[in-house]
C-alpha cells in the first residue's frame, strides 16, 4: 500500500512559510504575556497571569468592548450595503458582472493610508461634506465629522466594503434562477421568496463577509488613530502602544492573544454557519 | 360546446430581434395530458414559461376558463411549473419542500400537514419525509418537485422535461406514474419533451413545434400515423425518405418500379416529391401494391426487433425495413442476401420536395 503524497508535497512549502514565518513568530510574542515586564522596558523572565488580568481590567475591557462595537458597527453597515451591492451585480447580465466587480475592488489597488487619508480631507471642517452642506444651503455651525467615532466606523465600512461584496456575490451568483422562480411559481411574492429562499442560501456569504469585516476592524489601528484623532483609542491602538511606545511588552502581548482568540471563535463560528447552510450532508435521516 | 380550460390566442415572444414563438393559437381541455414536443430552441419552453408567468406574451392573449391570465404575476395564477432542474429548496426538508406551496396559501397549519403526508404516500415517499434534498436519488428528487407541484392542486400542471434527467430504465416508469397520477388527480397536465417516444406513450393530444410555430397537433395516433408534414415524419419513428418525381398513377423514384400510395396530395405532374414509409410497415414478408428487391447491407440488433438496411434501386441511401424478432428468427437474414420487401399504398405517405 502506497498513499499519495503528492498533496502533502504541494502543500508543504506554503503551510512551512506560514508556519515558520507567522506562527512561530506570533508564538514568541503571545508568550511574552506571560512574563513580567522589567524596570527598564525589558523582559523578566518569571512567569505571571497579571497580565492577562490585566485585559479585564474595566479600563482595559472598555477598550475592547467599544473596539467590538464599533467593529460590529461597521461589520454590520458594510454587510447590509455590501449585500445589496452584490444582489444588484448578480441580477445583472453575465457580461457587465465582471466589470462591475472589477470596479468594487478597485480600491484595493491604491493604498490603504492614501484612501484613508483622503477621507480627512473629505470629512474636514472645511472639508468636502460641509462645504456641500453649505452649498446646499445648510446655515449654521457644523460639528467637525472629523476625529469622531462615526468617521472610524466610516471609514473601516469605506475600506473592507469590497470584501463583503466580493464574499456575497459568490452565493448570490451561483444560485439556481429557478429556484427563486420555484417559490414564485408555489405563490411567494417577491419579497417572501428572498426572505425565506434567497436569503437563506446565501447566509453564509453574508457570515463571511461579517466575520471578514469585524476581524479586520477589530485590530485595525491605522483608521482609528487617523480618523478617530489622537484621543480616540481602539485596541489596535492599545496594542500599538504597548509595543512602541510604553514599552511593556508583556501587556501587549497579552492584549494580542485575548484578540487573536476573540477573532478564532468568530472564525469557527462563521464557518460553522457556512458548513450548516450548504446543505447539512451530515445530517440525520429522520 | 364547454369553454376550454386553456386557451391560446395568437401568442408571440420576441426576444430583441429574434422571434421564439411565433403566434400559437390552440385549446387545451380539461383531465388532458398534453405534450409539446419539439427540438431544442423550437419555442417550446419560452411558450410553457409564458403559461407559468415568467414571460410576458409580445402579443396574443392567454385565457383560463374564460379569462385572461397573461398580465397575472407567477404567483398569482392556478399554475403550477415542474421545472426542468427540479429547483428544490436545498435548505428545507422534503416535507418543508411540498409544504412550501400550501403556506403560501395560508392554510391551516393541520390541514398543510395532512396534505403532505398524503402526497409523501402517493409519490411512496412517505419515510423521507425529513431528508434534505441532497440526500435523496435523481428520481426521488424529480417525485418531490412533482409533488411540491401537485400538491397546490393546480388548474394545470406544466412540466419541464419532467424525465429528462431519468435513465432509460427510470424513466419508462416514471412516464407510467406520472399518467396514474393525472388519472388520480384530475388536472390538466401540459408536458414539454424534446422525446417523442415520452410524448406517444403520455399524451392525449401532442403539438409540435418548429420555429417557434406549431406543426402539427393531434393524437399520438395521427401524429404518428398521418403527419401533415415532412417534418413532422421525420421528427417521430424512423422513417424512409425516398426522392421521387409524380407520374401518371404513382411515382417514380430513381430507377425501379412506380410507387403508389392513396391518400396522397394532389401534385402536378412531374414535379418532385418525397415518398415516406415507415420502417414497420416496410416487411420482407408483407403484402401490398407495393414490392421491391433489394439487397441487405446492414443488420441492427435491437433485442425486440432487427433493423436491416436495404440497397434498393429507388434511392442512393438504404432503406431501412423492421422486422418483429420472431420474423427476423424465421427468416435468419444475411448481409449480402437479396430480399424483396412489400409495402401497402395506404401506408406511403407523399410530401411536396
Amino acid at each position: 500500500m502506497t498513499t499519495d503524497r503528492r498533496p502533502i508535497l504541494l502543500m508543504s512549502p506554503a503551510l512551512l512559510w506560514l508556519f515558520g514565518l507567522m506562527v512561530v513568530p506570533c508564538l514568541l510574542i503571545l508568550v511574552l504575556a506571560f512574563f513580567r515586564r522589567g524596570m527598564y522596558g525589558g523582559i523578566e523572565y518569571t512567569f505571571t497571569l497579571e497580565n492577562i488580568a490585566l485585559v479585564f481590567d474595566p479600563l482595559y475591557a472598555q477598550i475592547f468592548l467599544k473596539s467590538a462595537w464599533i467593529a460590529g458597527l461597521a461589520a454590520g453597515i458594510a454587510s447590509i450595503l455590501g449585500y445589496a451591492a452584490a444582489y444588484a451585480i448578480a441580477a445583472m447580465p453575465r457580461h457587465r458582472q465582471s466589470a462591475l466587480l472589477f470596479f468594487a475592488v478597485l480600491p484595493f489597488w491604491s493604498n490603504y493610508l492614501v484612501r484613508t487619508y483622503a477621507w480627512i480631507v473629505l470629512l474636514n471642517r472645511e472639508g468636502l461634506i460641509v462645504n456641500l452642506a453649505r452649498w446646499v444651503g445648510f446655515e449654521g455651525e457644523l460639528p467637525s465629522m472629523l476625529y469622531t467615532e462615526q468617521a472610524v466606523v466610516i471609514g473601516l465600512i469605506y475600506n473592507y466594503l469590497p470584501f463583503v461584496i466580493l464574499s456575497c456575490y459568490a452565493p448570490l451568483s451561483r444560485l439556481n434562477p429557478e429556484i427563486s422562480e420555484a417559490s414564485r411559481d408555489l405563490g411567494a411574492s417577491g419579497w417572501t421568496t428572498f426572505r425565506r429562499v434567497v436569503l437563506p442560501m446565501t447566509v453564509p456569504g453574508i457570515a463571511t463577509g461579517f466575520v471578514f469585516v469585524f476581524v479586520l476592524s477589530i485590530g485595525n489601528f491605522v483608521t482609528p488613530a487617523l480618523l478617530g484623532g489622537g484621543q480616540f483609542q481602539m485596541i489596535g491602538n492599545l496594542v500599538y502602544a504597548q509595543f512602541l511606545t510604553a514599552n511593556d511588552w508583556p501587556f501587549g502581548a497579552a492584549l494580542s492573544m485575548v484578540l487573536i482568540m476573540v477573532m478564532l471563535g468568530l472564525l469557527m463560528a462563521q464557518a460553522t454557519v457556512a458548513d450548516r447552510a450548504s446543505g447539512g450532508k451530515a445530517g440525520d435521516n429522520g | 360546446m364547454t369553454t376550454p380550460l386553456l386557451s391560446l390566442r395568437d401568442i408571440k415572444k420576441n426576444f430583441g430581434s429574434a422571434q421564439a414563438v411565433a403566434g400559437v393559437t390552440m385549446d387545451i381541455h380539461r383531465n388532458e395530458f398534453f405534450a409539446l414536443l419539439g427540438a431544442s430552441g423550437s419555442g417550446k419552453t419560452t411558450l410553457l414559461r409564458m403559461l407559468a408567468g415568467f414571460e410576458a406574451p409580445s402579443g396574443g392573449d392567454i385565457l383560463l376558463e374564460g379569462s385572461s391570465i397573461a398580465a397575472m404575476p407567477p404567483n398569482k395564477r392556478p399554475v403550477n411549473l415542474m421545472f426542468q432542474s427540479y429547483a428544490l429548496f436545498p435548505h428545507m426538508t422534503v416535507a418543508q419542500n411540498i409544504a412550501y406551496g400550501l403556506e403560501m396559501d395560508r392554510l391551516a397549519k393541520a390541514e398543510i400537514k395532512s396534505r403532505v403526508s398524503e402526497i409523501l404516500e402517493v409519490i411512496q415517499l412517505g419515510h423521507l419525509g425529513g431528508r434534505k434534498p441532497d440526500q435523496l436519488s435523481g428520481g426521488q428528487r424529480q417525485r418531490v418537485a412533482l409533488a411540491r407541484a401537485l400538491v397546490k392542486r393546480p388548474k394545470v400542471l406544466l412540466l419541464d422535461e419532467p424525465l429528462g434527467a431519468l435513465d432509460k430504465k427510470l424513466r419508462s416508469e416514471m412516464q407510467l406514474e406520472l399518467k396514474r397520477l393525472q388519472h388520480e388527480f384530475g388536472i390538466t397536465f401540459i408536458v414539454v419533451t424534446h422525446d417523442q417516444e415520452e410524448a406517444l406513450v403520455m399524451a392525449d393530444r401532442v403539438a409540435i413545434m418548429k420555429d417557434g410555430a406549431l406543426l402539427q397537433v393531434g393524437t399520438p395516433r395521427e401524429i404518428y400515423e398521418y403527419p401533415e408534414t415532412r417534418f413532422a415524419a421525420d421528427f417521430i419513428g424512423v422513417m424512409n425518405f425516398l426522392p421521387v418525381s409524380v407520374a401518371s398513377g404513382g411515382y417514380q423514384g430513381k430507377e425501379g418500379p412506380l410507387i403508389r400510395a392513396a391518400d396522397a396530395p394532389e401534385l402536378a405532374a412531374g414535379s418532385a416529391a418525397v415518398a415516406a414509409i415507415r420502417s414497420e410497415r416496410l416487411g420482407v414478408e408483407t403484402q401490398g401494391e407495393n414490392s421491391l428487391a433489394g439487397e441487405i447491407t446492414d443488420i441492427a440488433y435491437h433485442g425486440l426487433d432487427l433493423l436491416l438496411h436495404v440497397k434498393t434501386p429507388l434511392a442512393e441511401t438504404p432503406v431501412i425495413s423492421r422486422l418483429t424478432a420472431d420474423v427476423a428468427e424465421r427468416l435468419a437474414p444475411e448481409v449480402g442476401q437479396t430480399i424483396t420487401l412489400g409495402w401497402s399504398a395506404r401506408d406511403t405517405r407523399i410530401f411536396p420536395a
